[in-house]
């Protein structure tokens, strides 16, 4: 096994808000490898967003990263870095695509120019030659008439050309790693698909290893190759795509597989997950998951569970791991009386 | 199949203690040592101002001694000086403290009620109706709003307080009405309007129900500012000496009686001038903090 | 369908945005939002319309309740003609025909507590007051899975999905026959949809609703629809049982937007058809057919782009717009007029997909 790309380890970052200290990320850990793709999924709340704007320090006050670190594959820890080192990181060697690519993107400037802005600052590139490989960039992105396009104003050109001009620009560097945080989100299906499609096309041309962070498990199933769940801040499973989707072991990512529905298999009523998700300014004591789950027992709530070994790849945060007999006896799940548990 | 398709009615609840919009935005403006200062000592100027003949040592229109006590400066007996009158000019200032605020909210609530009438009903309205009284809007704004009170002032011969707090009020409308306006094109389109239109609210009940309860935040922030742009002109009208009458004592009146001799008598431009720019000061970091509370939602 | 009069009709539905310019805002265009829409909902029955951003699915489902005007056409409401009410007519009208919206947190009128929201279709109609009111307010909120007694509380005090709950007991205070459901899972995540989904399913049996479910979730509707119809640029384009359009799309549009689903098996390997360009303005929609500058039926012509296909019955109960999806009521003869070389052809490129 080559040494991954980027090594991430008991990452914390915290939000210092009015309501409290909201722990949105809380001890997270995981590797990307080269030329890999690895999906990141969860719900609202969960965490990922900011584990990646964590990972290029884009964390804005009242947030900040409390401590762990992130190597990159040369050796160097990017929470520690100076300014001027992460500014050549970004962009250059790690860039990201946005999920909203209006907001992403200046509406005073030119796509061209936005796109070509990225080969100046970084490769000190004249502003012709810029032009040049930004029009360049957007032709592979398939965008049709891309000198002309480029010419033109982000309010002129749709959401999906507009997420193209976003990955014309993540990959003008050829960076060695790609976050992509939810870019198909707000994307109409037939763009999604096309953008999907785009995405997994230019990994293989150009290399880059995609960090994919999703909150659709179908999004996951056909561009990852490994997958990360989160829930509540923490990573609770991780294992290959295949192995995740055929023998799920986290009770979470059991309930989200259930719970949705899929097109030709038509069920009488949707499995839910009870409940919701709790606060980040209070994350309960024990198995964070533990008031959702069917099979909790008095150990989820004194023991907060390490992430289990499972398979060769597959790590699970539950101790089910240990104690498997238990998922035979399923129960409706604990509920705590919202409000009451914090005094 | 472990994962129930029944859904739990225990679960869902609210995360917190109850807490109206009302008392979070409290909270919030609260929460800035600023505002609890400036809160605290405009407190202690409004109860000043409140508790006028309990607090004032002397009457303010009182003139014991016409020669012996004419323009002292601070001592004990008179913490703030003598005026040109021998009045005691603390007295003065105190009970100037009641009329500069009385005008200033009175006023202002003159200029709220037709402002947001105003502002709202152009802005619900929308089409021909709003074009024009947008358009009679901007012609009033093109007066300044001192000229016009000089103006109107000078013309008239004799006018009392009220009519002093009318003319204030209705001069003071206009920007306050574009900003009710503003408000309303924004929340005419809100998802909840169209809920309250789809159970078949009259739009009357949804002026009154839906839109002017959350035209509440953005209003008082602009009374607050409203409030203290009509002290400073109060007073500035009192310097010219055209706004309250002598021998009523506002902070504006207190200036003019020692504008000969400025120099000299200069307490007597020194307190009611502090006061003022106090009261200012601390209303225009009142309105700060509720309008970033405001935001913050 | 089976004799029974619909509850919803609705024919030859438009709404067309006036486009203004210059200083004396002139019309120089409009947007046709809902260009020539015509369907029926039966009592009972949940109707799913799906399409993409600008499909008109949205607007279509504002106009039924005319929270817009339609700018032309006939709806009716168990025979009754909506457009024709007056201002009290249709206020009465409003008790049977409610709307859930997309976004719980601008549904909810932020400065009321949910208790005040819900009883407000009871105050405006007269049908509780005082205590039974409050009582009616309480069984709702229980109804929809939410504790009655933090009914004094404010909506930003709850989540995404319980807002939505908030909103659906709304509706229901007012004891309505049809309910538009305007994307009321979209905002949500996926684990709060599978109980939002689950609720509206247990509300329609217990208090025998008809819905329209406006998604752009194509599982999601499939999930709840009985039958769909699929939009694009203000057209039907598709209109089928559940099962029949999932099984077997005819419209190529529809092919394209099944098979664009990303599907949670990594095993299923998907022939994917990725549709070129992006999608037309409505401001400015293409001749013909309105989905043929991105059509991949093999038989696409001339004729596609000069004829309007009708939206016509394929097979029993599965209606499709597309003149080269046999049979169709334009003749060959009027195809090779309009420029068609190629002769119609059954084009079912998903059969195996979803098996």
């Amino acid at each position: 096994m080559t040494a991954p790309l980027l090594s991430i380890r008991s990452l914390r970052t915290w939000f210092y808000t009015e309501s409290g200290v909201a722990r949105a990320v809380d001890g997270v850990s995981f590797d990307i490898g080269a030329g890999e793709t690895l999906g990141i999924v969860g719900e609202s709340g969960c965490g990922k967003s900011v584990t990646a704007l964590s990972i290029l320090r884009l964390i804005q006050p009242p947030g900040r990263i409390e401590s762990g670190s992130v190597i990159e594959f040369e050796g160097k820890d990017i929470v520690t870095l100076g300014d001027e080192e992460i500014r050549d990181i970004r962009g250059n060697r790690i860039s990201m695509i946005f999920q909203e690519p209006m907001s992403a993107l200046n509406p005073v400037f030119t796509v061209g120019d936005q796109v070509a802005e990225v080969a100046r600052v970084h490769a000190k590139m004249s502003r012709k030659d810029a032009w040049d490989r930004a029009v360049e960039m957007l032709a592979l992105t398939g965008i049709p008439d891309a000198d002309s396009r480029a010419r033109q104003y982000p309010h002129q050109l749709s959401g999906g050309m507009r997420q193209r001009v976003l990955i014309a620009m993540a990959l003008m560097m050829k960076p060695a790693l790609v976050i992509a945080d939810e870019p198909t989100t707000a994307l109409d299906v037939t763009i999604q698909a096309q953008i999907l499609d785009l995405l997994v096309d230019l990994q293989k041309k150009i290399g880059t290893s995609i960090l994919m962070i999703t909150h659709d498990l179908g999004v996951i199933a056909e561009t990852a190759s490994r997958v990360i769940v989160m829930y509540a801040g923490e990573v609770v499973e991780e294992a290959d795509v295949d192995e995740l989707f055929a023998k799920p072991h986290h009770p979470y990512t059991e309930g989200l597989m259930h719970s949705m529905p899929h097109i030709g298999h038509d069920q009488e009523r949707l499995n839910v997950i009870p409940g919701t998700v709790p606060a980040p300014t209070e994350w309960p004591a024990g198995c964070r998951f533990r008031e959702r789950c069917p099979y909790s027992w008095e150990r989820c709530e004194s023991e907060h569970p390490p992430l289990y070994q499972i398979g060769t790849s597959h790590v699970s945060r539950c101790h089910l791991a240990v104690e498997p007999e238990r998922r035979n006896h399923p129960h409706p799940p604990v509920v705590v009386e919202a409000g009451v548990a914090a005094a | 199949m472990p994962w129930q398709t029944q859904d739990f009615a225990a679960d869902s609840g609210p995360t917190r203690y109850r807490e109206s919009p009302l008392a979070l935005g409290l909270r919030r403006i609260l929460r800035k040592r600023s505002s609890r200062v400036a809160l605290f000592v405009l407190g202690v100027i409004v109860l000043v101002g409140l508790l006028a003949p309990l607090v004032a040592p002397y009457n303010p229109a009182a003139q014991p001694d016409i020669v012996g006590l004419k323009d002292l400066p601070p001592s004990f007996a008179h913490p703030f000086g003598t005026d040109p009158y021998s009045r005691d000019v603390l007295s003065r200032v105190i009970y100037g403290a009641r009329l500069s605020l009385m005008i200033g909210v009175l006023a202002t609530i003159v200029s709220l009620t037709v402002g947001v009438a105003y502002g709202a009903i152009s802005g619900y309205a929308g089409g021909i109706l709003d074009a024009v009284m947008m358009r009679l809007l901007d012609a009033c704004l093109s007066i300044p709003r001192l000229l016009l009170l000089i103006g109107v002032l000078v013309a008239w011969p004799n006018f009392s307080i009220g009519a002093l707090v009318v003319f204030l009020g209705l001069t003071g409308w206009f920007g306050l009405s574009r900003i009710v306006r503003g408000q309303v094109l924004a929340l005419k389109h809100a998802e909840f309007i169209t809920a309250a239109q789809a159970l078949g609210a009259s739009r009357r009940r949804i002026l009154w129900r839906h839109l002017l309860p959350n035209l509440v935040s953005p209003i008082v922030v602009a009374a607050t500012l409203g409030v203290a742009h009509v002290i400073v002109l109060e007073a500035g009208l009192s310097y010219l000496g055209i706004g309250v009458p002598p021998p009523l004592a506002s902070w504006g009146n207190i200036i003019h009686d020692g504008s000969d001799q400025g120099a000299t008598l200069w307490w007597m431009a020194l307190f009611p001038g502090l006061f003022m720019v106090l009261t200012v000061m601390t209303l225009n970091i009142l309105a700060e903090a509720m309008s970033d509370a405001y935001e913050r939602r | 369908m089976n004799g029974t009069a619909p509850l919803v009709s609705v024919r030859n539905l438009k709404k067309e945005f006036p486009i203004r310019k210059g200083v004396l805002s002139r019309q120089v265009g409009a947007v046709k939002a809902v260009n020539d829409v015509s369907f029926d909902v039966a009592r009972g029955e949940t109707l799913g319309v799906v399409g993409e951003s600008g499909c008109g699915k949205t607007t279509t489902g504002r106009a039924i309740l005319r929270l817009i005007e339609p700018t032309s056409g006939d709806i009716r409401f168990e025979g009754r003609d909506i457009r024709a009410m007056g201002t009290s007519e249709l206020r009465a009208l409003r008790r049977e025909l409610q709307i859930i919206f997309q976004d719980p947190v601008s549904s909810l009128n932020p400065r009321m507590t949910v208790g005040a929201i819900i009883r407000e279709g009871l105050t405006i109609h007269k049908l509780a007051e005082g205590a039974a009111a409050d009582a009616r307010v309480r069984q709702l909120l229980q109804e929809v899975g939410l504790r009655p007694e933090y009914s004094n509380r404010y909506p930003h005090e709850f989540s995404g999905g319980q807002r939505q709950r908030i909103g659906i007991a709304r509706a229901l205070s007012v004891e309505p026959k049809f309910i538009v459901c305007d994307e009321p899972v979209s905002a949500l995540d996926v684990s709060v949809q599978a109980q939002v989904i689950n609720l509206l399913e247990d509300l329609q049996r217990d208090h025998d609703l008809t819905y329209m479910f406006i998604a752009h979730d194509l599982s999601v509707v499939e999930h709840i629809a009985d039958r769909v119809a699929v939009m694009y640029l203000g057209k039907i384009v598709e209109l089928a049982t559940a099962e029949d359009l999932y099984a077997t799309p005819l419209m190529p549009y529809t092919q394209a937007l099944l098979s664009a689903v990303p599907v949670a098996d990594p095993k299923a390997r998907k022939e994917r058809i990725i549709l070129q360009g992006d999608v037309p303005s409505p401001a400015n929609p293409p001749s013909g057919c309105v989905f043929h500058p991105r059509c991949h039926h093999p038989a696409k012509d001339a004729a596609c782009a000069a004829i309007v296909p009708p939206l016509e019955e394929k097979t029993p109960g599965h209606f499709a717009a597309c003149i080269k999806q046999p049979p169709t009521t334009v003749s060959w003869e009027q195809q090779k007029e309009a420029g068609g070389v190629h002769r119609p052809e059954r084009y079912l490129p998903l059969a195996a997909v979803h098996a």
